[in-house]
């Protein structure tokens, strides 16, 4: 019996990393090389667009050397592909991968588990009675999944636990590539599979899942190390440069989390709040009195509707005079192009517009304590939100040249009161989306929702989209 | 003797980040374990005070924590847009920590 495991990570291909911390990482002769590439941090548009969020070149560059090292140095290798994490995204991964493959002569097989949830079978799940709870009280969630919302969604994602690629582990494959996934379920995949002690193996996986930026200096764009024994795992990155210590590996559980001490997790969750962390070099940290805390299976969704198409205009504003006034003649000007519109024909519920001020609440909003412009400089950025591309971009144009020419009391600049960086000024951004499923649900069968493929590479003969 | 100690000379890290989608996450470490438990102690983290700060309803505040372990303090509140909604300005919900800049702790001297 195994007892231990040794796992080199490096997350988010596409954000890049040292070449040279690969290589001290593979002369601690790792079982498993794990590459955690999904999210929600980017926002809804990705996941409802189906557009890659990183740069193709940087992606393969990223991919190309983590896949050669681990197929050279027999090193199994378990990434989860791209972005939002959806089929497209998958499939913009599977396709990258298969360059590779072609470019290097590599041939590997490889299990490729989809994140993507089928609606048809979300549905019946819903009519079946399933139990499911919004994750945060927000008013944009409903309490409990309805179908009207299964419906709405563009495409719905779940992160898949560990279990989907504890099955794949069991398959001759060199490789497995997921599309969402729970970030620390494809480290703890094949330790849990080996009966290590789960609040250890969870917690290891938190300590690497982000790379170093569990060590000092803190980053995600070089590699983390660890090697997990029955009753406690160590950590040291690879990078000579960087260290591990007792408070760069606790800090590591508030990065974007709400609750510091727990992590929720499909089937339980991990509780560090008595772990103990104990320096036993100059750059390795000891770690034990993690607990792993069984509650019911439930598996996370995340689904994004489309609300409508945008177009911006961008333009500074350098006259005191109107940067005194610029609240009023914002709403002046935004009551005008109501009217107007509305005299057009165009209803008022039609198009949303919104006209952001950079040097005054641009960046917090509503949450901003400071209610008064005092730059010297502002930037306005005209935002109109509308049900057609065609309707968003009438609608900012006339906004841009009514707030351009707009008269008000003791105004300076009667020839113009923008100043625009780019001809054309207006900019149509696209579709945009908000996420409208955000919720747990019940689930007996940890795997059945993640459709599992075999595939040879070079090939890409069979694709997900 | 009570002095007004602005927070930023107690804190090396005073951060906001997204906590998923529908959340932002305040973090807060402290230089040394001295400081963090002046702050704790003061009781000016509450979700009284952080309400104000924000200007949010106290329900909005869906979490303090305190651990000592780190010397480190979490405040978790519910965001207003979600990340990359229409009315967002602040997709990763980085820039969201400003008003704690201006937090000052009364210590006693």
């Amino acid at each position: 019996m195994l007892d231990e495991v040794r796992i080199l990570s490096q997350p988010f291909p596409g954000y890049g990393f040292e070449k040279s911390s690969l290589e001290y990482g593979l002369s601690e002769k790792p079982h498993l090389l794990v590459c955690q590439g999904t999210s929600t941090d980017m926002g809804a548009y990705y996941l409802g667009s189906g557009k890659l969020f990183v740069g193709r070149v940087a992606l393969k560059r990223d991919l190309d050397l983590l896949l050669s090292y681990a197929l050279k140095n027999d090193v199994k290798f378990i990434a989860s592909l791209i972005g939002s994490g959806s089929d497209v995204d998958l499939t913009h991964g599977l396709r990258v991968l298969d360059e590779i493959a072609r470019e290097r002569q590599l041939n590997f097989r490889a299990a490729v588990i989809s994140g993507e949830i089928d609606k048809e079978w979300l549905k019946g799940k819903l009519a079946e009675g399933a139990d499911t709870w919004r994750l945060a009280p927000h008013p944009n969630l409903v309490d409990e999944l309805s179908e009207v919302d299964v419906d709405e969604s563009v495409r719905i994602v779940s992160q898949m636990g560990p279990e989907p690629v504890m099955k794949a582990l069991d398959l001759d494959v060199d490789v497995i590539i997921t599309g969402r996934s729970l970030d620390v379920g494809l480290i703890a995949a094949l330790p849990l599979k080996l009966g290590f002690e789960p609040g250890l193996t969870y917690h290891m996986a938190k300590t690497l899942e982000c790379g170093a930026l569990s060590a000092s200096p803190a980053t995600c764009s070089d590699l983390q190390f660890a090697s997990l024994r029955r009753d406690h795992f160590i950590v040291k990155p690879p990078n000579p440069l960087r260290k591990c210590t007792p408070l760069s590996c606790a800090v590591h559980s508030f990065y974007e989390r709400s609750d510091p001490n727990r992590e929720e997790c499909p089937g339980g969750y991990l509780d560090v709040s008595d772990a103990s962390y104990e320096q036993i070099d100059e750059r390795t940290v000891k770690i034990n009195g993690s607990k792993w805390v069984k509650t019911p299976y439930t598996i996370k969704l995340e689904g994004a509707k489309l609300v409508g198409n945008r177009t911006i205009t961008v333009a500074g504003i350098r006259c005191p005079t109107i940067i005194g006034r610029i609240d009023a003649i914002l709403n002046d000007v935004s009551d005008f192009v109501k009217h107007q519109s509305m005299e057009s024909g165009i209803g008022v519920d039609d198009f949303q517009l919104m006209i952001r001020v950079y040097g005054k609440d641009g960046v917090m909003g509503e949450l901003e304590p400071k209610k008064k412009a005092i730059s010297h400089e502002l930037c306005i950025i005209i935002d109109v939100l509308a049900k057609t591309q065609d309707l968003s971009n009438n609608i900012c144009a006339l906004t841009r040249s009514t707030l351009l020419h707009w008269g008000f009391p003791r105004r300076m600049t009667t020839a113009g009161n923008l100043a625009f960086p780019y001809s054309p000024s207006d900019i149509p951004v696209g579709k945009v989306y908000e996420f409208n499923v955000f919720h747990k649900m019940e689930l007996d069968n940890p795997c059945e929702p993640f459709m599992m493929k075999i595939l040879e590479f070079p090939g890409m003969n069979e694709v997900f989209e | 003797m009570i002095k007004k100690t602005l927070l930023t000379k107690l804190a090396t890290v005073i951060r906001s980040k997204n906590a998923g989608p529908f959340k932002i996450t305040l973090d807060i470490f402290f230089k040394n374990e001295e400081n963090y438990r002046k702050v704790k102690g003061s009781g000016v983290i509450t979700r009284e005070t952080i309400a104000k700060l924000y200007n949010i309803p106290e329900n909005r505040i869906l979490g303090i924590y305190f651990v000592d372990k780190v010397h480190g303090i979490k405040i978790t509140i519910l965001r207003g847009p979600s990340s990359g909604s229409a009315t967002d300005t602040d997709v990763y919900g980085a820039q969201q920590h400003a008003p704690l800049l201006a937090l000052e702790i009364p210590l006693t001297y």
